[in-house]
């Protein structure tokens, strides 16, 4: 076997066991690895209904036969039923520590039952141990990994919960690597209710590759094509993922005090090019990444990871600030606590509009940037006014008589990206098997980047396919398991390419395709069992109800409805969204 | 439905890499993939044609020489002796830019004259004369072309890349009328993925100058997977040089041409929202 190492570890905190998981070459084949294995086998070991933070959940860490292998591989996927959402997640980090958990000799690591006082998992050589973490508790991230690497070797790679999982926030953050972070979906709350603090990984067994020639040749390809194409080779390099700010803003979609306007006047003041004058120190990139759109910078207090661009806009546009280093900061603050910047964002914007309506009688303003700090510590602590906010948006909003003030779909707040200035990301919002997720299709490529193909953003028009064409290759791509922004350089049939060099298999563009719809199937699946259909696959009314009245999105709705309907049509779903008996035949569900 | 098959497609393909600050690792880079696909040629400037004929010996991939590029206002000697150093050096291919200044002085000799003296500067390479067509009215490119053809060039050619706007559609279908089937037609400029490069080659492009030749050929791939999307009728002002007519980078009166024609357009009506 090539490609994968061969051995998925399950673990049981309270009984204290280990047992390997026998995984066939079929399913293997079937799943690829990453979130497609990983959400089959969740889909194996626990039913729909399972409460989250029950004994009984399992959550998986995994990665994929590309794992450690080609470039940007060093990213990990982390799979179980969202606290946040109640769909079946995935959450996705870079860094090292996948690459890092293939060299400790396992392709996965299935975590079930709960410790009774904190434990890490230490992975080395394919031996996987169940450590005291009490000297952890209640300690943030960077404390955690370093604490955990003087205890193992300064080369093991730390994936940990800080304290807003150990209070199981269902928006916690794994965090690896420093600043890397499974983010969103409260894979950390899981932990949490594990009393696992942390997975450190380490070891140096290779990863068997089929034809080392063809790699060769493969491997020296992609630095070209990645270093030629204009977004990896050069947008994300020397301006990170923040280099939207201006672009988004400029097409009026850049979501202003909780998606009320279109466009933000100071998003120039937080835009990647600002960065880029002011706090960044240097540039840095995951496992193997010549793109390296990670920005390391320092404020006047701290130095850490961040912001990108979701970041600058959930701390910024979103809730009327335009102080970078405030911004800065509270990424620092999340990445230190454990959280996911975006749903942390989002929920203080929806708070905001609260207190505003009067619905809320708490003291959120828009552009309060001295208290952003306060407030982030204060939710992972849940002390306070973070007690509220530690429900996420659409608890909060739903608690306080407002559910139209949350703009999440499915429970999981929506991203930098107004949905009336691109009707395919408005589809694929409403479509995304774990909420409001722009990275299931990223329909800004077609609709405003001219990626793979332009499609006029206001038309509904031939995006439900595309849509799914989308939803599809990610899931491939998160099986692999690589960065998506590889999909800025190369497609499907390069992908194919790097599996069968890989593995040894005879993978083709069709067989991916088919793959990947297999896989969003049986997330769907999962999801209707869990309660969800037609009704979920929505968005909050403001986008069918109110316009701006200025910028280049004024006068636009979201007219869902019939993308919709094209959609499960194309999928093979009936009316109400549920993959018909054909459909499950010919993807072998 | 799209009739095209990847191994047609990259045989329709000069991978180009042109700008000014290109050294040599980007020439290779260049090379490199075009082996790796199969692209038909490599096109790029004089002072590389060498090192590209070497490093892609025994690919099959030829080599394209620009010539008096990209502004073409050079002498028909200096241009004449660049295009035979070219070929002494391992082109295969000259495109060379029209003198298009006399084109649009209506010095037809001259012009006629430059391409000849290229033409047979080059032989046996093949001649691609670039008209550079957003410096053009209609009228001038049918001119163009014709004396190109006049003169002996086996493709006439849209655009430098530098100039005001890319290829279009509606050029590329003036020029294949006015050629004929017998004469290459190239497209070059401003073509960024399959799709751009699909209507180009339905207005009648035998040939693609493109430097995202790669992600052109994984959209095709990409394509059969979802063909809605690359099918969908679209805004006809979206794809018309009129729409990107401007008065910083074209001569007013070529400027005023193309707004007057926008204006005339039974388009307009329809889609003049998009005018706002």
């Amino acid at each position: 076997m090539t490609g994968w190492m061969g051995k998925i570890v399950k673990i049981d905190l309270g009984r204290r066991t280990r047992e390997e998981v026998a995984v066939s070459d079929a399913l293997r084949r079937a799943y690829i690895g990453g979130r497609g294995l990983g959400v089959r086998l969740y889909s194996d070991l626990c039913p729909a209904t399972t409460d989250p933070f029950a004994d009984d959940n399992a959550l998986i860490f995994m990665t994929g036969p590309l794992t450690g292998t080609l470039m940007t591989s060093g990213r990990y996927q982390v799979i179980s039923r969202s606290p946040l959402t109640g769909t079946i997640c995935d959450s996705s980090s870079g860094g090292h520590f996948g690459a890092a958990l293939k060299g400790a000799g396992i392709d996965g690591l299935i975590v079930e039952g709960r410790a009774e006082a904190p434990v890490y998992l230490s992975v080395h050589d394919g031996e996987v141990e169940i450590r005291d973490a009490s000297a952890f508790r209640g300690l943030d991230t960077q404390r955690t990994q370093k604490g955990i690497q003087a205890e193992t070797s300064s080369k093991t790679s730390v994936a940990c919960i800080g304290p807003a999982g150990e209070n199981r926030v269902p928006f916690a953050a794994i965090m690896n690597d420093k600043d890397r972070a499974a983010g969103r979906g409260g894979m950390g709350a899981i932990m949490g209710a594990k009393n696992l603090k942390a997975v450190a990984a380490g070891g140096s067994q290779p990863v068997a590759i089929s034809d080392p020639e063809g790699y060769k040749e493969l491997t020296a390809r992609l630095e070209r094509i990645v270093d030629k194409n204009p977004v990896t080779g050069k947008s994300l390099q020397v301006l990170g993922t923040s280099v939207l700010v201006n672009i988004i803003n400029a097409h009026g979609m850049f979501p202003t005090e909780n998606f009320r306007r279109g466009v933000f006047n100071d998003a120039e003041g937080t835009s990647g090019e600002k960065i880029a004058e002011t706090l960044l120190q240097r540039q840095s990139a995951c496992f193997k990444c010549p793109i390296g759109c990670g920005r390391t910078t320092r404020t006047r207090d701290k130095q850490g990871e961040g912001p990108e661009y979701e970041t600058v806009w959930a701390f910024g546009a979103h809730l009327g600030i335009s102080d970078l280093t405030a911004i800065t900061e509270a990424n620092y603050a999340c990445n230190e606590l454990g959280l996911d910047t975006i749903t942390m964002g989002s929920t203080l914007g929806c708070g905001m509009e609260l207190c505003e309506t009067g619905a809320w009688k708490e003291n959120l303003r828009w552009g309060d940037a001295g208290r952003l700090v306060d407030w982030v510590t204060d939710t992972a602590h849940r002390r306070g006014i973070g007690a509220e906010l530690a429900l996420g948006s659409k608890r909060l909003a739903a608690k306080y008589g407002r559910p139209d003030l949350a703009m999440q779909v499915k429970g999981m707040e929506i991203p930098a990206y107004d949905p009336r200035g691109a009707q395919g990301m408005a589809l694929s919002y409403a479509t995304s098997n774990r909420g409001g997720c722009h990275m299931r299709a990223y329909m800004i490529g077609p609709e405003i980047l001219g990626h793979p193909v332009f499609l006029d953003r206001f038309s509904s028009a031939g995006k439900a396919e595309l849509v799914a064409l989308f939803q599809d290759v990610s899931a491939v791509v998160d099986s692999a398991v690589l960065c998506r922004f590889l999909q800025f350089a190369v497609g499907i049939s390069t992908f194919a390419e790097m599996l069968r060099t890989v593995t040894g298999l005879d993978f083709s563009d069709e067989e991916l395709m088919k793959t990947g719809r297999r896989i969003y199937t049986l997330e769907r699946l999962f999801n209707n069992r869990a309660g969800f259909g037609r009704g979920d696959d929505t968005l909050p009314p403001r986008f069918f109800n109110e316009e701006f009245q200025t910028g280049s999105s004024r006068h636009r709705r979201v007219q869902l409805e019939g993308m919709l309907d094209d959609f499960y049509a194309m999928r093979g779903w009936d009316r109400n969204g549920v993959p018909s008996p054909q459909t499950l035949a010919d993807l072998g569900l | 439905m799209i009739d095209l098959d990847r191994e047609t497609l990259v045989k329709m393909i000069d991978h180009t890499e042109l700008s000014a600050h290109s050294g040599e690792k980007k020439i290779a880079n260049l090379c490199s993939e075009a082996r790796s696909f199969g692209f038909l040629t490599v096109c790029i400037n004089g002072a590389y044609t060498r090192y590209a004929k070497e490093l892609l010996e025994g690919s099959g991939v030829l080599v394209c020489t620009v010539v008096g590029f990209p502004l073409g206002a050079g002498t028909s000697s200096a241009k004449s002796y660049e295009a035979g150093d070219a070929v002494r050096n391992g082109a295969s291919e000259i495109d060379m830019v029209v003198n298009v200044g006399a084109l649009r002085d209506k010095r037809l000799d001259a012009v006629r004259d430059d391409v000849r003296a290229v033409v047979e500067a080059s032989r046996p390479a093949l001649v691609k004369v670039i008209l550079e067509t957003c410096f053009l009215t209609d009228e001038e490119i049918v001119v163009g072309c014709r004396l190109a053809v006049e003169a002996g060039a086996g493709f006439v050619k849209t655009s430098t890349g530098f100039g005001a706007f890319g290829a279009f559609p509606a050029h590329v279908r003036l020029m294949r009328e006015t050629v004929g089937p017998e004469i290459g037609v190239k497209a070059s400029g401003g073509i960024r993925n399959f799709k751009d490069a699909w209507r180009l080659i339905q207005a009648g492009a035998s040939r693609l100058g493109l430097s995202a030749s790669v992600g052109v050929v994984e959209g095709l791939s990409l394509y059969k997977f979802a063909p809605a999307a690359w099918l969908e009728e679209e805004i006809p002002c979206h794809l018309c040089p009129s729409r990107f007519a401007n008065l910083d980078k074209q001569p007013k009166a070529v400027y005023a041409y193309y707004k007057k024609k926008c204006l005339a357009c039974p388009h307009l009506e329809k889609y003049n929202k998009f005018y706002e």
